[in-house]
C-alpha cells in the first residue's frame, strides 16, 4: 500500500498541480493588473496602460506601433483566458503551448528594446511554462482531459 | 433777464470753469512734457566701464531688457574694448568707446546710467564719479576691496539722490525670493534656523594670458595703477586690486546669509592661507564661521572657499533647521529642499505651490521606462541590514522648489534696477544694504590675518 501509494506517478501528478496553479495565478493576475490604474479597474486603463506599452516598444525599437497595439491591446484578455484555463484545467496542454509562446512573444519585445532584466524575468516564466509541459501527462484535478 | 435766466452758467459754475481752464493751461506744457517723457522713457542709455569678462556678462543680460541702449563703453586695454564695441554693434548699439571713464562721462550727455565691472579696487573711484556726474549706478561686487571705499560709494549715492545698485544679483532671482520670502521667513517651513554652512570649490585653474601683441605699456599701466600686465590681467589674486576668493565668490553666498536671515553677524571668525597656488597673493583655501542673532536665536554659519579642488558639490548655500532644510544655489542641480521625518507634512504645501515633489533626480519616484505602466511598487532600495543605527537618525525626505529662472542670472538683477530707474520702484541690493555685506565679507580678512575672533558693532554696519 505504501510503495503504491508513493509512487512516482502520484508524487509528479502534486508537483504538475502545484506548477498549473502558480502559472493559472500569476497569468490572471498578470492579465488583471493591466486594467489597474491608480487603484480602481477599467477598460479605459487598459488601453492606456497597454498604449503606453506599445508606444514606447516602438518608440525604442524598429517594431511597427501597429504591431505592438495589435500585441498589446490583445495580450491582457489572453492572460486572463490562459489563467483561468489553467486554473480550472481545461485543455491544459494546448494552453501550456500558447502561454509559453506568448511569453515568448513578450520577452522579444523586451530583446529588441535590449531590456535584459525584463528578458531574464519573463525567461524564468518560459523555464516554468516547459517544466509544466514537460509534466502535463500527469494533469489531475481538471475539468477536462487532453 | 430772460437771457440772465435761461443762462445755463451760473456765477459759480463759470468760476469753477473757469479756474479748471486755468489750471489746465497753466499744467499744459508740463503735459505735453510729460507725454514727449512718457513716449522717450522707455529708452534707458548705458554706458559701461569695465569690458571684461563680467562686462561682457552684464552686457549681455542687458541687451534683452527692452529699451536699455547702451551709448558708449571704457575700458584701458583696447583688445576688451573692441571686443565689447563690436558685441553690441552686432545687436544695433553705437556705443562709443572710450579709455578714461572721466572723458565718457564729460563728453557722452544723454547717458542715464552706468554700469560698472572693474577690478574692486576702481569701483569707488568709478561709482563716485559716475555719481556725481549725475548718473545712475549699477556696480559689481564686491563693492570695494576696503571698507572706506564702499562707505563712499553709499554717501556719494545719498548726497547725488542717485540710485546704487550692487551686483549681489541673486536677490533678484526669482528661486531666491520664494526661498526667502515662502519658503524660509514666511510659511517657515525649515522651523527654527539652527546653522547654515555655504562653499564654492573650483578646481585649479591657470592664470590668465594675453595675446603678446595685445599688450598695455607698463607706463599706460601704470597710471591707471597696475604694475604689470600679469597683475593687470589676474588681478584678483593680488591685494592691492581685489579682497580675494572670499570677495570673489564668497560675497554672493554671504550676502545670502545676510539677507535670507535678515541679520548682520555679530562675530567672525576665519583660517585661511596660499597653500597652493606660487602666483597668487590672496588665499587659495579659505574657511570662516559667523555667529547671526536672530529674532528665533543664534545662527551659526560657517563659509569655505576652495580654488583647488572642484571637490564637494560645487557652490551652494545650505541653510538648515530643526524642521528641514534648504540647499540653494544658482545653478538649479545643485538645489534642494529636504524635509525632516519629525516635520509635519508638506502635502498642502505642495498643494499651494510653496514646494514640488521631485519628478527626477533625488526625492523622485524610480525612473519608468516608456513600456512600463506607471504607479508599481517595485522591490529593491537598501535592505534592512544598511538601515541606520541607534545614533543615526531617520532620513530627510526630498523636495523641489518650484520656481525656476528662465533667463541669464544677473538680467532680473539689471532688469530691478531698470525699473527702479523708470519707475521708482525699490532696488534688491542699494548701496546701504550691500554695505553690510561689504563690511561682513571684508572682516574674513582681518580674521584670518588677526587669527582671533573678531567682534562686529551695529553702527559697523551702517555707512
Amino acid at each position: 500500500m505504501n510503495e503504491q501509494s508513493s509512487s512516482p506517478r502520484t508524487e509528479y501528478g502534486y508537483a504538475f498541480l502545484i506548477l498549473r496553479l502558480w502559472l493559472g495565478l500569476r497569468a490572471l493576475f498578470a492579465g488583471l493588473e493591466k486594467f489597474e490604474s491608480k487603484g480602481s479597474y477599467s477598460f479605459a486603463a487598459y488601453y492606456e496602460n497597454m498604449g503606453r506599452m506599445a508606444t514606447g516598444i516602438s518608440g525604442a525599437s524598429f517594431l511597427p506601433l501597429w504591431s505592438t497595439k495589435l500585441f498589446a491591446f490583445s495580450i491582457g484578455y489572453l492572460l486572463l483566458v490562459f489563467g483561468l484555463t489553467l486554473l480550472l484545467g481545461i485543455k491544459t496542454r494546448l494552453t501550456l503551448v500558447a502561454h509559453g509562446l506568448l511569453y515568448v512573444a513578450l520577452s522579444f519585445g523586451l530583446m529588441v528594446v535590449q531590456e535584459a532584466e525584463g528578458v531574464a524575468w519573463l525567461g524564468m516564466h518560459v523555464v516554468l511554462t516547459v517544466g509544466a509541459l514537460l509534466l502535463v501527462r500527469y494533469n489531475r484535478f481538471a475539468v477536462t482531459r487532453d | 433777464m430772460s437771457d440772465v435766466n435761461s443762462s445755463p452758467v451760473s456765477r459759480r459754475d463759470f468760476i469753477g470753469t473757469g479756474a479748471k481752464l486755468g489750471a489746465f493751461l497753466a499744467a499744459a506744457p508740463y503735459v505735453a512734457r510729460g507725454a514727449a517723457g512718457a513716449a522717450k522713457a522707455d529708452q534707458l542709455n548705458v554706458a559701461l566701464i569695465g569690458c571684461g569678462e563680467q562686462g561682457r556678462i552684464l552686457t549681455n543680460a542687458a541687451l534683452p531688457i527692452p529699451g536699455v541702449r547702451f551709448k558708449a563703453v571704457c575700458d584701458i586695454w583696447p583688445y576688451n574694448l573692441t571686443r565689447t564695441e563690436r558685441l553690441l554693434k552686432k545687436f544695433g548699439h553705437e556705443a562709443r568707446p572710450f579709455e578714461d571713464y572721466r572723458e565718457m562721462l564729460s563728453s557722452v550727455s544723454d547717458i542715464d546710467a552706468v554700469i560698472i565691472a572693474t577690478p574692486d579696487f576702481m569701483h569707488a573711484e568709478h561709482t563716485n564719479a559716475a555719481l556725481r556726474a549725475g548718473k545712475h549706478v549699477y556696480c559689481e561686487k564686491l563693492m570695494s576691496n576696503t571698507v572706506e571705499g564702499a562707505r563712499s560709494m553709499v554717501v556719494t549715492a545719498r548726497e547725488t539722490k542717485k540710485l546704487l545698485q550692487l551686483g549681489h544679483q541673486r536677490r533678484s532671482n526669482p528661486r531666491y525670493q520664494h526661498a526667502r520670502d515662502r519658503i524660509l521667513n514666511g510659511d517657515r517651513l525649515l522651523g527654527r534656523v539652527t546653522n547654515i554652512s555655504g562653499q564654492w570649490h573650483r578646481a585649479v585653474s591657470d592664470d590668465y594670458g594675453y595675446p603678446a601683441n595685445q599688450a598695455i605699456v607698463e607706463a599706460k599701466l601704470g597710471k591707471y595703477g597696475y604694475a604689470n600686465m600679469h597683475e593687470f590681467r589676474n588681478w584678483r589674486w593680488f591685494k592691492r586690486y581685489a579682497g580675494g576668493p572670499m570677495s570673489d565668490l564668497g560675497a554672493h553666498q554671504i550676502d545670502m546669509y545676510n539677507w535670507m536671515l535678515g541679520s548682520n553677524p555679530r562675530s567672525c571668525m576665519a583660517s585661511g592661507g596660499t597653500d597652493y597656488y606660487k602666483t597668487h597673493e590672496w588665499f587659495d583655501n579659505a574657511i570662516a564661521i559667523f555667529e547671526f542673532p536672530t529674532k528665533d536665536g543664534m545662527v551659526r554659519a560657517s563659509y569655505q572657499v576652495l580654488t583647488t579642488t572642484s571637490a564637494g558639490g560645487g557652490y551652494h548655500e545650505y541653510f538648515m533647521g530643526d524642521e528641514g532644510a534648504l540647499k540653494l544655489s544658482e545653478n538649479p542641480k545643485y538645489t534642494k529642499l529636504y524635509r525632516e521625518a519629525r516635520a509635519p507634512e508638506w502635502d498642502q504645501w505642495v498643494a499651494k505651490g510653496i514646494v514640488a515633489s521631485p519628478t527626477s533626480g533625488e526625492g523622485a519616484p524610480a525612473a519608468v521606462k516608456p513600456w512600463e505602466k506607471v504607479g508599481v511598487k517595485k522591490l529593491g532600495g537598501p535592505s534592512k541590514s544598511a538601515g541606520v543605527d541607534v545614533r543615526e537618525t531617520a532620513a530627510l525626505s526630498a523636495w523641489d522648489i518650484p520656481v525656476t529662472l528662465d533667463k541669464a542670472i544677473h538680467q532680473p538683477h539689471l532688469e530691478n534696477f531698470v525699473d527702479a530707474v523708470r519707475k521708482g520702484t525699490p532696488l534688491s541690493c542699494p548701496g546701504e544694504s550691500a554695505f553690510a555685506t561689504a563690511v561682513t565679507v571684508l572682516k574674513i580678512n582681518e580674521a584670518i590675518a588677526a587669527q582671533k575672533t573678531l567682534m562686529f558693532k551695529p553702527e559697523d554696519f551702517v555707512a
